[in-house]
């Protein structure tokens, strides 16, 4: 994504629309909601204050991603010796219609449990197979920008991608059966 | 391009689009032959819709997002700070369709909320150049003012657009339909409208709409373009709409004229912002909400 213009001059590129992209990066690497935010939140600091030096033709998401990254593991070289606290979230959305699933909602409710199992097998990745999983997958860069971001050759890429694709579809064996059968909604 | 038994990539590279050229044509003709391929590629779809139906991974919080908006509208870069810059983070937000604007409730009005408070914070580039502007910028602070203080009481009380809308006709000068937002928009309403009164302007009569959120009004002077000017402050076109903001005597005010009518919105900063975008984003997503009957 870069700074671009439509015919009316109109920029259709701007930081804000990537601020979930963010947070689940940031999810991604930390695992921890509060440095997550605060990974966010930095981000974007550090953009808002660089973007006079950026160029027009920049590829602004790219930009931000890397910079997250580069925030995250910068962070973790200074407190390495220090200890670190991990907490792996679980969705309260999905334990609240575990509790209570409406009945005009039950696809909703499948929806969210298959959500939160996808969420769940991904943060049992290794760090690298979950960063370029969200990168691929879920913000759709390309190889090249996703080698941009991790400043790793193509290559790397695609071996890298390849073999988190497949430990997730071990971990997601069971999800992607059920995705397969026909909807049971209204035969219970 | 070797095409089989998966070790070298192809399928992936298929998969993410990665291909293109005579590679691709090679691959999708070998795709034609190779029940192998075949498979792992329907594998790797299924495994990809999977992901894709579960994004956003992680939505943000609306605590994340706001102070995300209010580092985007106070912090200046460090070099090369320039205005539209700012203008085009603004349009972005003002040009994006309501209904994308957020999967939940709380977060569009978040995001138009920011909208004013980076107008807010542009910088006024002198003083209004035309004096009829001035002038109308001028009738709808006072009228604001007193509205405030209670020296203007509405005239008309109803949350029902309709209803306000019925009252104006034929009292003012020009035909005008106030949008029903909640329907519109298709959220809960966040804001609420309060009703309406008339107010003097020029020789004849303009329309003051007052909208409530929690204790803060905000009031939208609608008056005839033949009358009412909107210019001056800090521009931003909108698509067919050029959106002028500036501050006066503490107010932030937004005008603009469309359809042969003539807006002006005011509201109280920083406290009021949100109430004050999420009447104004209407009108800048959609220039036929405030429709004129004419």
């Amino acid at each position: 994504m870069s700074w671009s213009h439509d015919g009316a001059g109109r920029a259709d590129s701007t930081g804000i629309e990537h601020l979930d992209g963010l947070y689940s990066y940031a999810m991604a690497l930390s695992r921890n909601r509060a440095e997550a935010e605060d990974l966010v939140q930095e981000t974007y600091v550090r953009a808002i204050q660089a973007m006079g030096r950026l160029r027009a033709d920049s590829n602004m998401k790219s930009w931000l991603f890397t910079i997250l990254r580069n925030i995250w593991f910068n962070q973790l070289r200074t407190r390495r010796n220090g200890p670190q606290m991990v907490e792996i979230e679980v969705g309260d959305d999905v334990a609240n219609n575990i509790v209570e699933p409406s009945k005009d909602s039950y696809d909703l409710y499948v929806s969210k449990m298959e959500a939160e199992q996808v969420r769940a097998a991904i943060q049992e990745l290794p760090v690298e197979s979950r960063e370029i999983i969200l990168l691929r997958e879920y913000e759709d860069l390309s190889y090249h920008e996703i080698a941009t971001v991790l400043d790793c050759p193509l290559g790397t890429v695609m071996s890298r991608l390849g073999r988190a694709r497949a430990k997730l579809r071990a971990l997601l064996s069971e999800t992607l059966k059920g995705s397969d059968l026909p909807s049971v909604r209204g035969t219970k | 391009m070797k095409n089989c038994g998966g070790d070298d990539g192809a399928t992936e590279l298929y998969l993410d689009k990665e291909l293109s050229g005579p590679d691709l044509e090679e691959f999708r003709a070998h795709l034609e032959e190779c029940e192998t391929c075949r498979e792992e590629l329907a594998a790797a779809e299924e495994l990809s819709r999977l992901l894709h139906r579960s994004r956003p991974l992680y939505s943000a919080p609306d605590a994340l997002r706001d102070r995300v908006m209010q580092i985007t509208a106070t912090t200046a870069p460090s070099t090369g700070y320039a205005p539209p810059r700012l203008r085009k983070r603004i349009l972005k937000i003002l040009a994006r369709p309501l209904q994308s604007a957020g999967r939940g409730v709380p977060r569009w009005p978040v995001l138009v909320a920011a909208i004013l408070l980076v107008a807010a914070l542009l910088p006024v580039p002198g003083i209004l150049r035309q004096a009829s502007a001035n002038s109308y910028i001028e009738a709808a602070v006072a009228a604001h003012r007193s509205s405030l203080n209670g020296s203007l009481p509405l005239e008309i009380k109803s949350e029902s657009p309709s209803v306000v809308t019925a009252w104006f006709t034929g009292k003012v000068p020009f035909n005008f339909r106030l949008p029903d937002v909640a329907e519109q928009v298709g959220h809960e309403q966040v804001y609420r409208l309060t009703g309406g009164r008339l107010v003097n302007y020029k020789d004849g009569y303009a329309a003051l709409v007052s909208y409530q959120m929690q204790q803060q009004t905000i009031s939208l002077l609608v008056a005839s373009s033949k009358s009412a000017v909107a210019a001056g402050g800090e521009q931003v076109p909108s698509g067919r709409i050029l959106f002028h903001y500036s501050k006066h005597a503490d107010f932030a005010v937004i005008t603009w004229s469309t359809h042969g009518l003539t807006y002006a919105l005011v509201s109280s900063l920083p406290g009021s912002g949100r109430q004050s975008c999420l009447v104004c984003h209407q009108n800048m997503a959609n220039g036929d909400h405030f429709s004129a009957r004419q």
